[in-house]
């Protein structure tokens, strides 16, 4: 099964499961910045979690396939059209040999999950297939997919069509209330973030995203000895702006770090795009625990495999 | 000899550090707590040990217990097996395009300045900013060095950048912002072999010149 890629958009790149037990060779998860998307693509075709998909940034993006297959995307909204018939998302899809599926541009969220049936060619390396374009591994060539480029699929057998239920379609949206512990350089006094809206600037990529808006004074504690930090940490840089990890992000950072956010909602950061507003809902470890046992039941129901 | 316990604090909601201070007990206690297991990551920083755990299998109380109960045999631990690397390195020129200018400002010679980087053992605080990049620490303070005003789009991988009190390694080529005196020899990252990773956390690094080629 041969899929060709006839226009790749800003950025499209394969992605599978996160890169663990590397950070301290420098090396982050990579994976798909909003990863209950991508398991949701698998899910419609009855793959697992995490098998190899194409990410697909705010689109629009085109693929021909050469032979049929079964399709599913999922993530930021957009339009579908595949012989010149408007195709849902999250439904699994049938495209005819030959034909091909364009996505329309995002008109909300920043990333788009095309999984296909079968197995998608993907380079394994130090345990995952996921593409990390800083050090050119996993995935395709360790790269972005070019126009031209053609990817192979192992073949598999038909599967019954299914659709993502409803509760577990999470639309993307322009605003984002994301639920955050505090990091370790949080200053003492300073927990009001509830009521300050961020907003995104258009510094976006994979690695990180740069927000503007008030943040505590820091006074001489602007810098300090590098440290571990993790995707959803919200660091903030000597001239006042915030930058919040993605998983390609650095795996240790010298900036204060002064929020986190939460397991249960880190996934919620692949969506957002510049312009969007961001706030910060400061909550105790309970809570993050609550909302992620909350969270994760809700998912585990549809995607028995997946862990947020 | 009985070293006090360190504090230990969250890090969100899925991670501990550990502030353990400067010194070679981070790299044992990361031997140890891999030897341990359940941990998902284990990462050193210059002054810390950052941990993370999987918040579906157990909650932060239960892993900071955890995490407590090993650090009650820090007196213990064993000094981590360390290698020491004999770097082979070029210094000057093309391989090191700041070298003239960084021994212009600290009114040495091109020669005093590799002498002195060649007469020091160095340490492997950590790695991180990106694949295999080693910071290095050991340095002599007075080998004053900033950052680049602007930073290079394009580093050859192998090149030895230098800041006040710190060498860092570039173990691939791509943007770099610290000043550049030379290039080593060595693959610090080779997909090819078991470990890609030349160098750990806790090793030691001697910086050998070779003739420039």
């Amino acid at each position: 099964m041969t899929i060709e890629v006839i226009y790749p958009g800003v950025q499209c790149t394969v992605q599978a499961g996160p890169r663990g037990g590397w950070r301290h060779a420098g090396v982050p998860a990579a994976g798909p910045a909003d990863p209950v998307s991508m398991a949701l693509a698998n899910r419609l075709l009855g793959k697992p979690a995490g098998a190899a998909c194409l990410e697909i940034s705010l689109g629009p993006a085109s693929f021909r396939f050469l032979e049929g297959m079964q399709v599913a995307v999922t993530g930021a909204a957009a339009d579908l059209e595949a012989g010149q018939q408007d195709m849902p998302m999250h439904e699994t899809l049938t495209i005819a040999r030959g034909q091909t599926l364009a996505i329309g541009p995002a008109h909300t969220g920043a990333r788009l999950y095309l999984s296909v049936s079968g197995t998608l060619q993907a380079e394994e390396f130090l345990g995952s297939a996921s593409t990390y374009m800083p050090a050119r591994f996993g995935g395709h060539e360790g790269r972005a997919l070019r126009k031209g480029d053609v990817l192979s699929a192992e073949a598999a057998g038909v599967i019954p069509a299914l659709k993502t239920p409803g509760p577990l379609r999470l639309a993307p949206m322009p605003s984002y209330a994301l639920r955050v512990v505090p990091g370790p350089d949080l200053p003492a006094g300073e927990e009001d973030f509830n009521a300050i809206a961020y907003r995104v600037t258009t510094r976006l990529s994979r690695m990180g995203l740069e927000i503007e808006g008030p943040f505590p004074n820091l006074g001489g504690a602007g810098s300090r000895s590098s440290s571990a930090v993790f995707p959803g940490a919200v660091q903030v840089t000597p001239q006042g702006r915030g930058f919040l990890l993605l998983p390609d992000g650095q795996t240790t950072g010298g900036y204060p770090h002064l929020l986190q956010v939460i397991r249960a909602d880190r996934h919620l950061l692949g969506q957002v795009r510049p312009g969007d507003s961001l706030r910060f809902l400061l909550r105790t470890q309970l809570q993050a625990e609550e909302a992620l046992r909350a969270k994760q039941a809700l998912l585990q129901s549809w995607m028995p495999d997946f862990r947020l | 000899m009985k070293a006090p316990r360190p504090d230990v604090i969250a890090c969100g909601d899925d991670a501990l550090r550990i502030l353990c201070g400067e010194g070679d007990i981070r790299h044992s206690l990361a031997q140890h707590l891999k030897h341990m297991q359940g941990w998902t990551e284990i990462v050193p920083g210059k002054l810390d040990l950052t941990v993370s755990f999987d918040p579906h299998a157990e909650r932060m109380t239960g892993a900071q217990a955890r995490l407590s109960a090993a650090l009650g045999n820090v007196s213990t631990l064993q000094p981590r097996a360390a290698r020491t690397h004999i770097l082979e390195a070029g210094f000057g020129g093309e391989a090191g395009p700041d070298l003239a200018a960084l021994a212009a400002r600290l009114g040495q010679t091109e020669e005093q300045v590799i002498f002195t980087l060649g007469q020091q053992t160095l340490h492997v605080d950590m790695l991180g900013f990106t694949p295999g990049f080693a910071y290095l620490s050991g340095l002599d303070p007075e080998i004053v060095s900033e950052r680049l005003a602007n930073p290079r789009s394009r580093v050859a991988a192998g090149s030895i950048g230098l800041i006040t009190g710190q060498v860092g390694l570039y173990a691939l080529v791509g943007p770099g912002g610290w000043p550049i005196l030379g290039r080593i020899r060595a693959r610090l990252f080779d997909r090819a072999r078991t470990d890609p990773f030349l160098m750990a956390p806790g090793d030691s690094v001697v910086l050998r010149r070779i003739p420039a080629a």
